[in-house]
């Protein structure tokens, strides 16, 4: 008696090809099963498929992608040779474009399937494409043919390993006969939102698997489709509770004085609030330039380019370009543009990981707020974007811009203080004619902190924190300033002078 | 021509095995359960079965039974398939020649029959 080594029933997986689409899936897809990918006309499915096709092949398999449209095999390689995933060495040998539609009108269904069957075969085909599934739809004579014709397509991706992909433009809301046979079912959408068009792929359908649920943000550049999860989907899971042990300085010896850990808790979010000029930035930089190969630091910005902020940085006697050279210190600009929010969490997220950032500064966060299309998406989407952050032990300094130049009342949007451990607070005050720059602590999570109103002093050498504000009597009360006498400070001894 | 008797209650399964051996220069048969798989081994005469296990009217572990209790057929070389584990399927009958693990690929199948007919 003989037993093949055929007991492992785990089902192996088939990478999609297309960046972020395998995390959606858990994996990617299941080999030898059958998916339906369905969107109307426009929505990225030729360029989906053929991306998946060039990308397999690239890896060793060998693909067929069969049409049964109209569009000249010619004619659709001229619209996606200007994608990079394309290499014309792949073509015929590991990856061939057949037609099928005369065989589809001259044997129907039945003369479909034996072709698909007979190339996969012939082909040793590890993934097949057939393009126009609405065409052997329309051929159909019942419902049950049309199942009949996916499920002989099944058992032959069974027999010969082969992941087959149906392509189709029909309606996403009727239930259709295929759609309850398929393994699979994957939707492309390109809407309208408000003026700005908004692509985006949902995975209706995945047998055998646990999904990414909901729709994902989707871009088509030159290097093909990219899909980014959403923040909130993929790191939902809040980190263990840890306290943090240490501090970062805040590259501001006057500040750290204040915080009786002597500086941003380690891996914590620091959200430094404050109108135009009150010098948010500038925290941001003295916290950067204390950046080391040890503790690398990362500008995540959206509207300083690098240069303003190397200039402005040695305006206030801050090397930024030496830190830059050692490689302790990067600084990723984002011209304000069409963004999508998750696309900018993933750039975040992956530059963290290369540089094993552990000083980040995001500035501001409001160019994460002006790239999301639904806005009540936002705060969900800090609080897993900063609980991931903390996980992988990055303590971070967000700047968050208010539009009252001068006031004592400062909402802080978005739920931003659910998710934030420590807020600075800053802000302008005329006094005796002139107009002083003033910041408060008004949260320290795990420390104990001064919360009196200081002067900010921002000079050649740099951020200071200065003295205590004592309020003058023609002074806008944004300040609220502590009474001449008050001089303590919780939990460290001494003051700033 | 080497003949072989598909015996699987999956028809699209069946079927398509058949087609496929057949292009690989065997003979090939089907009958949907065990009991029919019985009555056709008279007529078709074959090498070999491809035997599923789970069938209804009568499983494939009744059948191959049945195959080793007569003289005229014990000789029929079996491949017993299922998408049970191996050990679940050897509990109710052990008397096959090999088996395989259902989902397989044809050419893992083809490479088995070719030795048990070889």
């Amino acid at each position: 008696m003989t037993t093949i080594p055929t007991d492992a029933p785990v089902l192996e997986r088939l990478s999609s090809g297309i960046p972020g689409l395998d995390t959606v899936l858990g994996g990617g897809f299941f080999r030898s099963g059958v998916y339906i990918l369905h969107g109307l006309p426009g929505s990225g499915k030729t360029i989906f498929a053929n991306q998946l096709c060039f990308r397999h092949v690239a890896g060793g398999g060998t693909a067929v992608y069969v049409t049964l449209l109209a569009e000249s095999h010619s004619r659709m390689l001229q619209h996606i040779r200007t994608l990079r995933f394309f290499d014309e060495k792949a073509i015929p040998e590991r990856l061939t474009y057949l037609s099928a539609f005369h065989q589809l009108e001259t044997g129907g269904l039945k003369g479909l399937v034996e072709l698909l069957r007979r190339e996969m075969r012939a082909r040793s085909a590890s993934v097949l494409v057939l393009d126009g599934l609405v065409a052997a739809a329309e051929m159909a004579q019942s419902d049950s043919e049309l199942k009949r014709f996916v499920h002989e397509l099944q058992t032959s991706a069974v027999f010969h390993g082969c992941t087959a992909f149906l392509l189709t433009s029909g309606s996403p809301q009727r239930v259709n006969a295929e759609h309850t046979m398929v393994d699979g079912i994957l939707e492309l959408e390109d809407r309208l939102s408000d003026v700005r068009a908004d692509r985006s792929i949902q995975v209706r359908k995945f047998r055998g698997g646990a999904a990414l649920r909901g729709k994902h943000g989707m871009r088509i550049g030159d290097g093909g489709i990219e899909v980014f999860p959403r923040i909130e989907a993929l790191f939902d899971a809040p980190p263990a509770e840890i306290r943090p042990e240490g501090a970062l300085s805040s590259g501001i010896d006057t500040l750290d004085a204040l915080i009786a850990v002597g500086g941003y808790g380690d891996a914590s979010s620091t959200v430094v609030i404050g109108s135009s000029g009150t010098g948010k930035t500038t925290f941001g930089l003295q916290f950067l330039a204390r950046s080391s190969p040890a503790e690398p630091g990362l500008m995540f910005g959206f509207f300083e380019s690098a240069p303003r902020l190397r200039a402005k940085a040695r305006s206030i006697g801050l090397d930024l370009e030496t830190l830059e050279a050692q490689g302790a210190l990067t600084l990723a600009w984002h011209a304000q543009g069409e963004h999508l929010i998750d696309e900018l969490g993933h750039r975040l997220l992956e530059l963290v990981a290369e540089r094993g950032v552990r000083r980040l500064v995001i500035d501001g966060m409001s160019g994460f707020f002006e790239a999301a299309i639904h806005a009540e998406r936002t705060g969900r989407f800090f609080s897993c974007l900063t609980n991931e952050l903390r996980r992988r032990g990055v303590t971070a300094l967000i700047t968050l811009e208010t539009r009252d130049a001068v006031g004592s009342m400062v909402s802080t949007p978005f739920g931003v203080s659910a998710f934030v451990d420590n807020l600075l607070f800053l802000r302008f005050v005329e006094a005796r004619g002139e107009v002083k720059r003033l910041m408060s602590i008004t949260k320290m999570r795990d420390s104990d902190f001064d919360p009196g109103v200081r002067a900010v002093e921002i000079g050649a050498a740099g951020l200071r924190i200065a003295g205590r504000y004592l309020a003058g009597g023609d002074v806008i009360p944004s300040a609220e300033p502590l009474g001449p006498g008050d001089s303590s400070v919780p939990g460290r001894a001494g003051d700033p002078p | 021509m080497k003949t072989i008797l598909v015996v699987d209650d999956e028809l699209a399964n069946a079927d398509l095995l058949c087609l496929l051996l057949e292009e690989e220069g065997y003979r090939a048969h089907s009958a949907v359960n065990g009991r029919q798989g019985l009555e056709r081994l008279t007529d078709v005469r074959p090498q070999l079965v491809i035997l599923d296990y789970m069938m209804p009217v009568m499983n494939g572990a009744e059948m191959g039974r049945a195959m080793r209790a007569s003289d005229a057929t014990r000789g029929i070389r079996i491949l017993m398939n299922s998408s049970l584990p191996e050990e679940a399927v050897r509990k109710q009958f052990s008397g096959y020649d090999a088996f395989l693990r259902k989902p397989y690929g044809i050419d893992e199948a083809l490479r088995v029959i070719a030795r048990l007919l070889g």
